[in-house]
């Protein structure tokens, strides 16, 4: 039996001006599972994520979460859409004038009817030990390193038990152990806690190992979608030189034109 | 990236005509004119709702500790100078005509009136505009207030109205610090440094200025606050990307917000001066 979705995607188009970033996508992301989107930088897999929690709106199609349309919907109703949903951005987007505790009990404090501090503290102190930054409650993100500060943004998208995490590559700018403690977490958090999971990123390793399902993403529209297998076995020749990070020789040309070109001026 | 994907958009632009050219830049006006005038009456609302949640009231006073209680000293230095220099230029002028005793007079009226209210707000578009624009300006490049949005608060009803409100309240009562320290710089310049008449000069400035000059100078202040604060705001949330896009952010916001004072001011004087003349013949009846 097919998995229930829990967010779908119809017709999906954004348009920047003239440049179209995502052409016609239409996609159902399964409940409890863990959706990757692969894909080459500027490609436009941050911008689709963004229109699943509607930071973004659509030029064409239509955003649903548990059947509702949302992409329709007003700031203030999207509000509580949003606290269903956890966002951990690439630079984990920790506010900076406030401390570990304070910016995972930012949700809390904002959403719920807790205001007892001692609670406020417990809570927090269960979401940093899920992600291991227990004891650092009281750093200011300038402190904490760049895998620190992503783990903390991950307590902060959790605070709330949300249904969904959307993740903008993770684990982009980390030391491979760093970029495997996070790929750990994303997958104890899907475990633990059965979340869905909506993960970008451009690091293959990462989205064979957390991955039940592996999207690619390219010139705005999807060019594969399986498991890891199915990416690995992909004949098209732009999936290949992704997972092996080779350039292509359209790219290539014109690098080295543009070197011949450096050398000829030179001369002159 | 978003961020790549909109400078090829940009990129795509070129070889325009002028008349394509003006029409953007016109689009873009209009565009930027709806922006702000939503993103104002947006901010008027959150802090109107803001004052009604108590829950907000923490949120307020630090920003008045940040925004009011450390702009004292600067507001009473900005004060105390304008007094001073008003009656060093000033002796010059009326010493010659045989009118130095009415020195206070001409100092107490212009501070308490036009120069302190409109200096003290310059000062504080400066320090706090300023302030106020870079820090939401980066933590709108650094998506911290992408970030309040993902989680479901409404970053003008978090970010923008306890900072407005904080203004609109501290402006008034730091003009109030900038016209005290104006006085008394006047007073020490004209009295004790040029040897004018102490009890002339504070006799010919109690029967020159009026409670009405006192009090529309002040309220002044109301208008000065939520201007400094509007445009700065509005600046910060708007912002380009990088440390470049914050720089010229802030220097927006203070040009925006020293040439609204002044346009404010001119209007506020012209409606203040008409309010006083309806209401003077009932003064003298009285």
């Amino acid at each position: 039996m097919q998995n229930e979705g829990i967010i779908e995607l119809k017709g999906l188009t954004k348009r920047f001006g003239e440049i179209v970033v995502l052409n016609d996508i239409s996609l159902t992301f399964e409940k409890g599972k863990t959706t990757v989107i692969i894909g080459p930088s500027g490609c436009g897999k941050t911008v689709l994520i963004k229109h699943i929690i509607v930071l973004l709106r659509p030029s064409g199609g239509e955003v649903y979460f548990h059947n509702q349309r949302i992409d329709n919907l007003d700031e203030k109703e999207l509000g509580k859409v949003r606290t269903q949903m956890g966002f951990l951005f690439q630079s984990g987007a920790l506010f900076d004038s406030m401390t570990v505790l304070e910016n995972v009990a930012f949700p809390v404090r904002q959403h719920t009817q807790i205001k007892d501090p001692d609670k406020i503290d417990e809570l927090v102190k269960m979401k940093l030990t899920l992600v291991g930054m227990d004891g650092f409650q009281n750093y200011y993100p300038a402190r904490l390193s760049g895998g620190q500060r992503k783990r903390v943004a991950l307590a902060r998208a959790i605070a709330l038990n949300p249904e969904v995490i959307l993740y903008d590559e993770p684990t982009t700018g980390l030391d491979p152990i760093r970029a495997d403690i996070i790929n750990e977490l994303i997958l104890k958090t899907q475990k633990a806690l059965g979340i869905t999971s909506i993960v970008v990123t451009h690091d293959m390793g990462s989205a064979c190992k957390i991955g039940d399902r592996i999207i690619m993403l390219h010139n705005g529209k999807v060019l594969v979608d399986g498991n890891a297998d199915t990416i690995k076995n992909s004949t098209l020749p732009e999936v290949q030189r992704f997972i092996k990070g080779e350039v292509s020789e359209k790219d290539l040309e014109g690098l080295q034109v543009s070197f011949e070109d450096i050398k000829i001026d030179d001369k002159k | 990236m978003d961020r790549e994907l909109m400078a090829q958009t940009k990129n795509h632009n070129h070889g325009n005509t002028i008349v394509q050219d003006l029409g953007a830049a016109t689009v873009k006006t209009i565009g930027n004119c709806g922006r702000f005038s939503r993103f104002q009456a947006d901010s008027l609302v959150a802090s109107v709702a803001a004052c009604l949640r108590p829950e907000t009231y923490p949120l307020i006073w630090n920003q008045m500790l940040a925004i009011g209680v450390k702009s004292v000293p600067v507001v009473m230095i900005t004060g105390a100078f304008v007094g001073m220099v008003l009656a060093i230029e000033a002796f010059g002028q009326l010493s010659g005509l045989g009118f130095e005793e009415h020195l206070g007079v001409l100092i107490n009226l212009s501070v308490v009136k036009e120069l302190g209210p409109v200096l003290a707000a310059i000062m504080l578009a400066g320090r706090v505009g300023g302030a106020l624009t870079a820090e939401l300006g980066t933590m709108n490049v650094t998506e911290q207030i992408l970030a309040v949005r993902s989680m479901g608060t409404d970053p003008i009803r978090y970010l923008v109205a306890p900072r407005l409100l904080a203004c609109l309240l501290l402006t008034p009562i730091l003009i109030v610090y900038a016209d005290f320290l104006g006085v008394i710089g006047g007073y020490l310049i004209s009295v004790p440094y040029l040897g004018i008449n102490g009890r002339a000069y504070w006799a010919l400035s109690a029967s020159g200025v009026e409670l009405w000059d006192i009090t529309a100078g002040i309220a002044k202040g109301f208008f000065f606050g939520a201007a400094i604060a509007g445009v700065s705001c509005y600046k910060g949330f708007h912002c380009k990307e990088g440390a470049q896009g914050v720089g010229e952010a802030c220097t927006e916001g203070f040009v925006g917000s020293f040439i609204l004072i002044l346009a404010i001011d001119f209007f506020l004087i012209v409606i203040l001066k008409a309010i006083y003349e309806s209401i003077w013949p009932i003064k003298l009846l009285l």
